[in-house]
């Protein structure tokens, strides 16, 4: 933690993760925004508070602390001489980290991602095996960068404060979808918001593992931060010596997903929420936004301020005396934190170097879809209330089975602008961490590690014996 | 598989293509897939910004490479699922733009397609300039000649993906 006075500066702001953060007069207006302020009001680790007690710091710390890291990083992208920034582009860099987060939904992830949940019914055989329709035809929730444009470009607060729309429209390129088409701005700059080693991560693994008590997400940023590098063509990436820094930063991240971020309790409650919203959603119910359109609608209006965590715990609240018997256990296990009881959790690590060879957690949720109904039907609980959920595919770099080094070198790929680069000592350009063969992250890039889960939401007076009974039935079922 | 994903899948299916993504030709053909398949009004919910090589997306990204890594183990949820008739009908219009059978030379036609209508949607140049067009992907290195670029807009609009 560095405390420290700066010329320019209106005013400091302490962190507890990066000590003294300098606010610029711009900056300062965005903060005291109504659209800025929301952002005190999302929990950044959405519901693992029910985990982990302390892990209640919100969006509004996260997004100072990555203006911090900014404002690092364009101290040495501008030292190195490499990449040259006017006064206008560091200060759009500045706000553009300052309001990355700015699109987030209540609860995060949680919400933003409703259209993506598969409910049981439609998982499970025994119904209509052919025709299950999904509707592309109307507009899904959009992602938090898009709606972080639309509030940046819309919210008059915002735009007043930033100076006007071309300000706006020039910072809101820089964290949202439509990025810059070249010129305006360093693109490899801008990936610092985006790539594996992005200032949004680097951020957050500190700050969750300090709110949750956890570890493993302890990084050397300062490290990291020292030995960045730009090359002649403008490319960022780190010095050989901090190799073992961005490997750690890497498993970091790994463990922290496995530890915190895919905790039995936080994910099976998350899921259960996400299930009850939509399901609520698709019955018309508490005025949940039923499309893209309406969150647009909602987001640029002065309703914005109340689309925080509590319009989610409002609509909880409001399940929780539904008619339907379900959405009701569903709304409770949520209200009175009693989480959905994992039944079986099959975990593996699979090489994506040998597809084909169906692994126990393919076998295991093949066996829920065929069994489930019945399993239902036998103990009397409502197939609903079965949670069959899987945690995404979870890699130590962010591409697992990767291109060939020769293909990597010959196509300038996308995909390889968004992985950790490292200057090997004697060579101008930075080659991708996966790329050089004594890296532990290129031995294991083929590999990812995914959790395969089932839960129950059950609370009989029999709850215990159920649930044990439950278990012995299912027990062999990640068996072929 | 999440809803997202499957609608990918289901998409790439409709349109007759291979689910591959072993190689960045595959990769690029699967990104410019998706982003034309929105442009025809199938929601998919991807947001694109402009690359290295044109509209791109690391959502998308990050989805292929799970939809990969299920189907490999056996587990395509997309079987059983359909997409919805308007949808449906949006992909029968233009699956003709992806009969090319050259691997490369349809990633090339789809890049250009993709980028020629990825510029003109968000108003970094008129349709009704396309030298403008040219110039930008040629800041890009992009070999495309203003020839290639007037037969790209044709062809955009014959498929209905421009506005009027």
């Amino acid at each position: 933690m560095a405390s420290s006075r700066r010329e320019g500066s209106e005013k400091i702001v302490v962190d507890s993760i990066h000590g003294d953060v300098h606010l610029t007069e711009c900056e300062l207006k965005i903060i005291d925004t109504g659209s800025f302020q929301r952002l005190r009001n999302l929990k950044q680790l959405a519901m693992s508070q029910m985990a982990y007690p302390n892990a209640t710091h919100t969006r509004f710390a996260h997004s100072i602390g990555v203006l911090a890291i900014m404002e690092r990083i364009t101290k040495i992208a501008k030292e190195s001489g490499q990449i040259k920034l006017t006064k206008n582009q560091e200060e759009n860099l500045r706000l553009a980290a300052l309001l990355h987060d700015i699109g987030h939904y209540p609860y995060s992830h949680l919400m933003e991602r409703i259209d993506n949940v598969k409910l049981i019914e439609e998982q499970a055989e025994g119904v209509e095996e052919v025709g299950k329709a999904l509707d592309r035809s109307g507009i899904p929730y959009p992602e938090h960068d898009l709606v972080g444009t639309y509030i940046v470009t819309m919210q008059s607060d915002l735009v007043d404060a930033l100076g006007g729309k071309k300000r706006a429209n020039a910072v809101a390129n820089l964290f949202g979808p439509k990025r810059p088409t070249g010129s305006e701005i360093s693109l490899q700059l801008s990936m610092l918001v985006h790539s594996s080693l992005d200032m949004d991560r680097l951020d957050y693994l500190l700050r969750d593992s300090q709110a949750t008590g956890v570890p493993y997400g302890q990084i050397d940023i300062n490290y990291l931060l020292n030995n960045l590098k730009v090359s002649p063509s403008g490319r960022v990436g780190i010095s050989e010596k901090a190799m073992p820094a961005a490997e750690q930063f890497l498993l970091a991240r790994f463990f922290m997903h496995r530890t915190v971020y895919y905790h039995k309790t936080t994910f099976g409650i998350e899921e259960v929420c996400r299930q009850l919203l939509r399901r609520l959603r698709d019955q018309g119910k508490y005025e949940i936004p039923k499309d893209g359109n309406k969150i647009r609608s909602l987001v640029t209006s002065e309703a914005l301020g109340t689309f925080t965590d509590a319009y989610v715990d409002q609509v909880i609240q409001k399940a929780v005396n539904d008619n339907d018997r379900v959405i009701q256990a569903l709304a409770k296990s949520i209200q009175k934190r009693r989480p959905p009881k994992l039944l079986a959790e099959v975990n593996v690590l699979v090489s994506s170097e040998e597809p084909g060879r169906p692994h126990k957690g393919t076998i295991f949720t093949l066996n829920c879809r065929h069994k489930l109904r019945q399993l239902a039907d036998d103990f009397n609980i409502p197939l609903q209330q079965f949670i069959l959920c899987e945690t995404p595919p979870l890699r130590l770099e962010k591409r697992g089975r990767m291109i060939a080094v020769e293909e990597a070198k010959s196509a300038n790929l996308n995909e390889e602008e968004e992985l950790i680069k490292v200057f090997v000592r004697g060579e101008e350009e930075p080659k991708s961490l996966v790329e050089i063969p004594f890296s532990l992250v290129s031995r294991c890039a083929g590999l990812f590690f995914q959790s395969f889960r089932l839960y129950v939401v059950y609370e009989g007076e029999d709850k215990d014996s159920i649930i044990t009974r439950l278990r012995e039935t299912i027990k062999d079922w990640d068996k072929g | 598989m999440d809803r997202q994903q499957i609608g990918v899948k289901l998409t790439v299916d409709g349109l007759n293509l291979p689910f591959n993504i072993d190689f960045f030709m595959d990769r690029l053909i699967m990104q410019k897939t998706v982003y034309l398949a929105q442009a025809a009004g199938v929601n998919l919910g991807y947001f694109y910004h402009w690359y290295l090589h044109g509209p791109y997306s690391p959502s998308l990204t990050r989805d292929e490479y799970s939809i990969d890594a299920d189907v490999a183990a056996g587990l395509d949820d997309s079987k059983g699922w359909k997409l919805d008739e308007s949808s449906s009908r949006r992909l029968d219009g233009i699956r003709t733009i992806f009969s090319e059978a050259d691997r490369d030379k349809l990633a090339r036609k789809l890049e250009l397609l993709a980028s020629v209508h990825f510029l003109i949607d968000r108003k970094q140049a008129s349709k009704a300039d396309p030298s403008r067009i040219t110039a930008t992907l040629r800041q890009f290195n992009k070999p495309f000649s203003e020839e290639d670029v007037k037969n790209a807009i044709g062809e955009l609009a014959r498929y209905g993906l421009l506005a009027a």
